[in-house]
C-alpha cells in the first residue's frame, strides 16, 4: 500500500493544498507528518487546522515544540545571529497568531510515531533539533537507526528530500582487559537500513522552489520523491502582507535557504 | 611525554585518594592526574576528599577533575541542574540515598563541583565521566561498536577515555566499512566509508585506575594494592 510522508509544511497553506491534491489524486489515502507545521509562513491556523480536519497523524517538529515550551534550544538552533533574528521574529510572530486551540493541538503532538520498523520522526531519534544530512557520517547515520530499533526511519528538518540506503558494513574490534587475557577480537556485520527524508512542504531548499515530499509503499519498500508546483508568489505575498521578515518571501521564491543551513552534523543539540 | 593518570570513582575517599597519590609519586614520568567525576558518593563523608582536590597538598599530582553522574545528582537536589534523569528515581531507597548525598557533602563545595567541566579534550583524546552523549551513558567492552564509534565521532576524538561503567578495558576500532547510497532530486551516489581506526578506554574505577603514555599509547591498568574496586553505580 502507498503511504505519503509530509515534513515542515510551515504554515505555507497553498503548498499544503498542493501537496495534498497530488496526494488525493494517486488515490493514496495514508499520509504521515513529521511535523514543523508553523514557523517561517503566514498561515500558521490554516495549516494546524487543516492537519486536525484531515486527521493527519503528526509529530511535534522543533517549530511546533518552540511555540509550546518558548525558545530555549542551544546555539545550534540557527547558524547565524542575523537568521537568529529573523527566526525569533517569526517565532515571536507565529506565537501570537495562533489560537490557544492550535496551540493545544501542537502540545499533544508525539515525539515519535512508530509503525512496526518504520519509525517518523522530525529531526532524529535524538531530537527534533539534530540534522540527518545526506552526508553524514555514514556509520553515525546507521547508529541512529538502529540504536531506535527501525529499519527504515522517515525523517524532516533538513528541507532536502533523499533516501540514504545503509548496507554491506561491518566493524573489527580487539579488546584488552586487565591482567593476563588475551586480547579477544571479533566483526561485527552491521544491518541493512535506510534513512528517508520527507522535504519540505512548505519551504523547500532543495534548488527549486516546488514543494516536495515521499511516497513509501509498504510492500515493495520502494520509496519515490515527489515534486509539487504551487502558487509560491501567493505565499510570497501574504508573508510580506502580515510583516514577516521579507527575506522569508524572497528565499520561498529561490528554493533555498540563503546562507542558514546546519553545517555539523555531528553536532548535538544541548537543549 | 609525560604519562596521565586517569581517576574516578573516589565517593569521598580520602584514603584512597591518598594512596593513589603515593603510588603515582613511585611511577615516575606521571605528571597530569584527570579525575573523571564521582569524586562525591553517598556512603561516606565527602568534604575531606574534596577540599584535597581544590587544594592539593605539596607533592601531590595537581588533579584535573571534571563532574561525573553522582555530582549530577547532587546538584540537580541543589537546583544547581535540570531534574535528576528518569533512571535515578527506580529505586526504592532513592530518597534516603539522595538525603545521604546531600548530607556527604558541605553545601561550601557546590559552586566548584557546579563549576567543573562535563569533560576535557587533551591532545586526540576525550576525557570525560560516561560519554559525549550523556554523563550517566554506561561504555561496556560489550557495548555495540557502532554505538562506541557514535560517541566518538561526536566528540571527534581517536580516544575516548570513559569510567561510568567502573569497567577497565581498551577497545580499539581496527576497522570495516559500509555502503552508502543516497538518492536524492540530482540522481544517485554511492559512497563507502571506512571506520577510522579509534578506541574506547574504560578507566575503572575507585581503586581500579589508567595510566596513559600519548606519546607511546601505551595503556596501564593498576590497582591501589590492597584495595578492591569497589564501585557504585548509583540508585540503579
Amino acid at each position: 500500500m502507498a503511504h505519503a510522508v509530509i515534513s515542515c509544511l510551515h504554515a505555507n497553506l497553498a503548498a499544503f493544498e498542493a501537496v495534498l491534491e497530488d496526494i488525493d489524486q494517486q488515490g493514496i489515502d495514508s499520509i504521515t507528518c513529521l511535523g514543523d507545521l508553523v514557523g517561517y509562513g503566514p498561515q500558521p491556523n490554516e495549516v494546524v487546522e487543516l492537519i486536525r480536519q484531515r486527521g493527519i497523524p503528526t509529530c511535534q517538529g522543533c517549530w511546533d515544540e518552540d511555540i509550546i515550551d518558548g525558545l530555549n534550544s542551544c546555539e545550534c538552533s540557527y547558524p547565524s545571529q542575523l537568521a537568529e533574528r529573523r527566526g525569533h521574529q517569526a517565532h515571536h510572530w507565529t506565537a501570537s497568531r495562533l489560537t490557544e486551540e492550535n496551540k493545544a493541538f501542537l502540545a499533544t503532538l508525539p515525539l515519535t510515531l512508530r509503525k512496526d520498523k518504520l519509525l517518523f520522526v522530525h529531526g532524529s531519534p535524538n531530537s527534533q533539533h539534530e540534522y540527518l544530512l545526506p552526508d553524514m557520517n555514514a556509520f553515525a547515520a546507521l547508529e541512529r537507526v538502529e540504536t531506535a530499533g527501525a529499519e527504515t526511519l522517515f525523517c524532516g528538518h533538513t528541507h532536502q528530500p533523499y533516501v540514504r540506503e545503509l548496507s554491506g558494513g561491518s566493524i573489527r574490534v580487539s579488546v584488552q582487559q586487565k591482567g593476563n587475557q588475551p586480547n579477544t577480537e571479533q566483526e561485527m556485520a552491521l544491518p541493512v537500513r535506510r534513512i528517508v527524508n520527507a522535504g519540505s512542504v512548505g519551504e523547500p531548499r532543495h534548488g527549486n522552489t516546488k514543494a516536495t515530499y515521499v511516497i513509501h509503499n509498504d510492500s515493495t519498500g520502494e520509496v519515490s520523491i515527489r515534486e509539487v508546483d504551487y502558487d509560491v508568489a501567493k505565499t510570497c505575498k501574504a508573508i510580506v502582507d502580515v510583516g514577516l521578515p521579507e527575506v522569508f518571501a524572497w528565499r520561498l521564491s529561490h528554493g533555498f535557504e540563503y546562507a542558514e543551513r546546519a553545517d555539523d552534523a555531528s553536532h548535538v543539540c544541548e537543549r | 611525554m609525560e604519562r596521565w593518570a586517569l581517576v574516578s570513582g573516589l565517593c569521598g575517599d580520602l584514603d584512597l585518594y591518598e594512596q593513589i597519590q603515593s603510588d603515582l609519586r613511585r611511577k615516575r614520568g606521571t605528571a597530569h592526574l584527570f579525575v573523571l567525576g564521582d569524586m562525591v558518593g553517598p556512603d561516606r563523608n565527602c568534604n575531606d576528599l574534596l577540599s584535597r582536590l581544590r587544594q592539593p597538598k605539596r607533592g601531590d599530582l595537581q588533579p584535573n577533575c571534571i563532574y561525573g553522574w553522582w555530582e549530577e545528582q547532587l546538584l540537580a537536589e541543589h537546583g544547581y541542574r535540570g531534574g535528576q534523569k528518569p533512571e535515578a528515581f527506580d529505586h526504592e531507597n532513592e530518597a534516603i540515598t539522595l538525603q545521604k548525598l546531600r548530607e556527604a557533602v558541605n553545601v561550601d563545595h557546590l559552586n566548584w563541583l557546579a563549576s567543573l567541566q562535563f569533560g576535557f579534550i587533551e591532545l586526540d583524546c576525550g576525557l570525560i565521566h560516561g560519554s559525549s552523549a550523556d554523563v550517566g551513558d554506561q561504555l561496556l567492552e560489550t557495548t555495540s561498536p557502532l554505538i562506541l564509534l557514535d560517541r566518538l565521532t561526536r566528540l571527534d576524538v581517536n580516544r575516548l577515555f570513559t569510567a561510568r561503567s567502573g569497567r577497565q578495558f581498551h577497545l580499539q576500532l581496527n576497522g570495516g566499512t559500509i555502503q552508502s547510497k543516497v538518492k536524492d532530486h540530482a540522481g544517485e551516489d554511492q559512497q563507502e566509508h571506512t571506520v577510522p581506526k579509534r578506541s574506547v578506554i574504560g578507566i575503572g574505577s575507585g581503586a581500579n585506575y589508567t595510566l596513559y603514555d600519548p606519546a607511546s599509547d601505551h595503556i596501564e591498568f593498576l590497582s591501589v594494592s590492597g584495595r578492591s574496586g569497589r564501585f557504585n553505580l548509583g540508585f540503579g
